[in-house]
């Protein structure tokens, strides 16, 4: 029993994997959809452990766990597999009350693509090859487009249709991208770009321009989130996007601390996500402060999230990878507790919001301290990202990375003070309808578990020295 | 300058305006069967560039894979708008839309 506990720890990635897609498989021949649930809520539980326990070896212990076939492990996959896992298995969670709300015929489906998507985004994040990142942030993507297609409105399709579409051309930019990178280093490995002599210096770089910008377009960042609206607005399968907003930036992350090891390809690398990080952390601020849909308005306030993260990214240091993973973390609780918060009402107006503070004190804690921690207010994860990001800038010379976290936290206060002064400060009105199905219980665990990780904030100390030895890690630093 | 070299130029340069061309399409096509045939034009671009590039077969492979994917979720979601709007012109699915959305009323 031993014995077969510490092969099962020793092989933690590919059971991680393993957990998620066969949990979709089982979940998906199962027409139940009660007991496609329960199979999924396992499967996520076994693979957060699982991926925990990678996280943990690699990232504090120091263990000797950097290969595994296919697989291959770094700081920044290391320390987001955990994350986009417990995303998975809490939106899981929150399905359950949605869940009748399906055809029955689709219950089955709901759960197997959420696991997939999941298990998609996390073998990205530990695949060892290029061409293994690009197949698997695909497949990821299809499996979330293929949800958000799910729900009885037809609105969502025509989202599920934006996403194929953005996605289909993004997976063509990022194949040519990854030939590209192979041409020019002679590897086709993740980290090829680090070890090898790069004999073609601007085909690296274009080529790695064309796999982040995809993946980019993927996390919501502005100019290219022109699918953002249409599918949050219309679509109930809002904290699937999440999983995948916060696997795309991981990956963006992992591969630009690959890039920032390999001196010729780096500055050109960092321009990339300077620019799109600027011009995201001002498009996403400016349309959600005019948004009048709260899940589009999450949508654009993390286009705005999302910019920070592309320049703590694009400093290319150790202290402002660390900012970027802590970041990440914030950025990941704050849109799932707005998000899963949001589910209580089953209209996603500003109006719906009126008075529910008071009828749905848990969702509206939640909606409160995700909106804080988006504006970056003290004792909240989102300030100290932010903190960490004005630290690293200020350490590299880039003053005006400040003016950019400044901006996006002022816009934050705007649109999320709007929140929290409806939620608490006005009547219920009409179009304030709450969810009154039984399984809304099953949301409580999912909106204390956002909050109880915003409110890391308040004790940042184990969560810090995590980022900063996974982001030293990236980097080949060492711990 | 050798044939193979001017060959393998051409190829690139064909891939890049395939891949580009065909992005355009998906994005900015009048029709939802256009934007899935951009789709298929930008990633058999990608194919074309990467065998240009002297990309192994098992990554020719999941490249094929990859546009078989999106080829297949593109078509039936494309069954699917027909059935639910009546049609696929995206100018008039994306009308219908906004006047599905309720605008916020006044608190």
């Amino acid at each position: 029993m031993m014995a077969a506990l510490e092969f099962l720890r020793l092989q933690a990635p590919i059971v991680t994997l393993a957990l998620l897609f066969g949990g979709a498989a089982l979940a998906l021949v199962i027409p139940h959809g009660r007991v496609s649930w329960t199979i999924g809520i396992v499967s996520a539980l076994a693979a957060l452990i699982a991926s925990t326990q990678l996280s943990w070896a690699f990232i504090v212990s120091g263990d000797a766990m950097a290969a595994y076939g296919f697989l291959a492990l770094d700081g920044a996959g290391a320390f987001a597999a955990p994350l986009v896992a417990v995303l998975a298995f809490l939106a899981l969670l929150a399905e359950a009350p949605t869940l009748a709300d399906r055809p029955e015929r689709a219950q089955p489906y709901a759960i197997a693509l959420h696991l997939a998507g999941a298990g998609a985004w996390i073998g990205a994040l530990l695949a060892r090859d290029l061409i293994g990142v690009v197949v698997c942030a695909s497949a990821g993507w299809l499996a979330i487009a293929g949800l958000t297609a799910l729900p009885a409105q037809r609105g969502a399709i025509n989202g599920a249709l934006r996403m194929t579409m953005a996605g289909g051309a993004g997976a063509a930019f990022m194949l040519l991208g990854a030939g590209m990178i192979g041409y020019a280093t002679g590897s086709g490995d993740v980290s090829g770009a680090t070890n090898a002599l790069i004999g073609a210096p601007m085909t690296a770089t274009l080529g790695f321009v064309f796999i982040l910008a995809p993946l980019m377009l993927m996390a919501g960042a502005a100019p290219l989130h022109a699918w953002t609206g249409p599918a949050y607005g219309r679509s109930d399968a809002v904290l699937g996007l999440s999983i995948a907003s916060v696997g795309a930036v991981a990956v963006i992350a992992r591969l630009s601390a690959v890039a920032a090891t390999a001196p010729a390809v780096a500055e050109g690398v960092s321009i990339a996500l300077v620019c799109v990080g600027v011009a995201s952390v001002l498009i996403g601020s400016v349309q959600a402060v005019g948004a009048v849909n709260v899940r589009r308005l999450v949508a654009y306030a993390s286009a705005a999230q999302v910019g920070c993260i592309l320049l703590a990214v694009a400093l290319e240091s150790p202290a402002g990878l660390a900012a970027a993973l802590v970041q990440l973390v914030a950025f990941g609780a704050g849109a799932f507790a707005l998000l899963a918060g949001m589910l209580a009402s089953k209209d996603s107006t500003l109006a719906a919001l009126d008075g529910m503070g008071r009828r749905a004190p848990i969702a509206g804690v939640a909606i409160t301290i995700g909106a804080l921690s988006f504006m970056g207010a003290p004792l909240t994860l989102g300030f100290l990202g932010r903190w960490r990001l004005i630290e690293a800038g200020v350490g590299a010379g880039w003053w005006w990375a400040t003016g950019a976290a400044v901006i996006t936290s002022l816009a934050a206060v705007f649109y999320g003070g709007r929140l929290i002064e409806r939620l608490y400060f006005r009547r219920v009105t009409e179009t304030s309808v709450f969810d009154a199905d039984p399984w809304r219980f099953a949301r409580v665990p999912v909106l204390a578990a956002a909050v109880l990780v915003i409110a890391c904030g308040l004790s940042p100390g184990w969560l810090l020295d995590l980022a900063a030895r996974a982001a030293a890690l990236a980097l080949g630093i060492g711990a | 300058m050798s044939a193979g070299l001017i060959a393998h130029g051409l190829l690139l340069a064909a891939s890049l305006v395939l891949v580009f061309g065909g992005a355009a399409t998906a994005f900015a096509g009048a029709n939802a069967l256009k934007r899935i045939g951009g789709v298929i034009a930008s990633l058999t671009g990608a194919l074309v560039g990467l065998a240009a590039l002297g990309a192994g077969s098992s990554v020719l492979i999941a490249a094929v894979a990859i546009a078989f994917a999106y080829c297949a979720v593109g078509v039936s979601l494309l069954v699917r708008l027909q059935e639910s709007y009546g049609g696929i012109e995206t100018p008039a699915i994306d009308c219908v839309d906004l006047v599905d959305e309720p605008a916020e009323p006044r608190a």
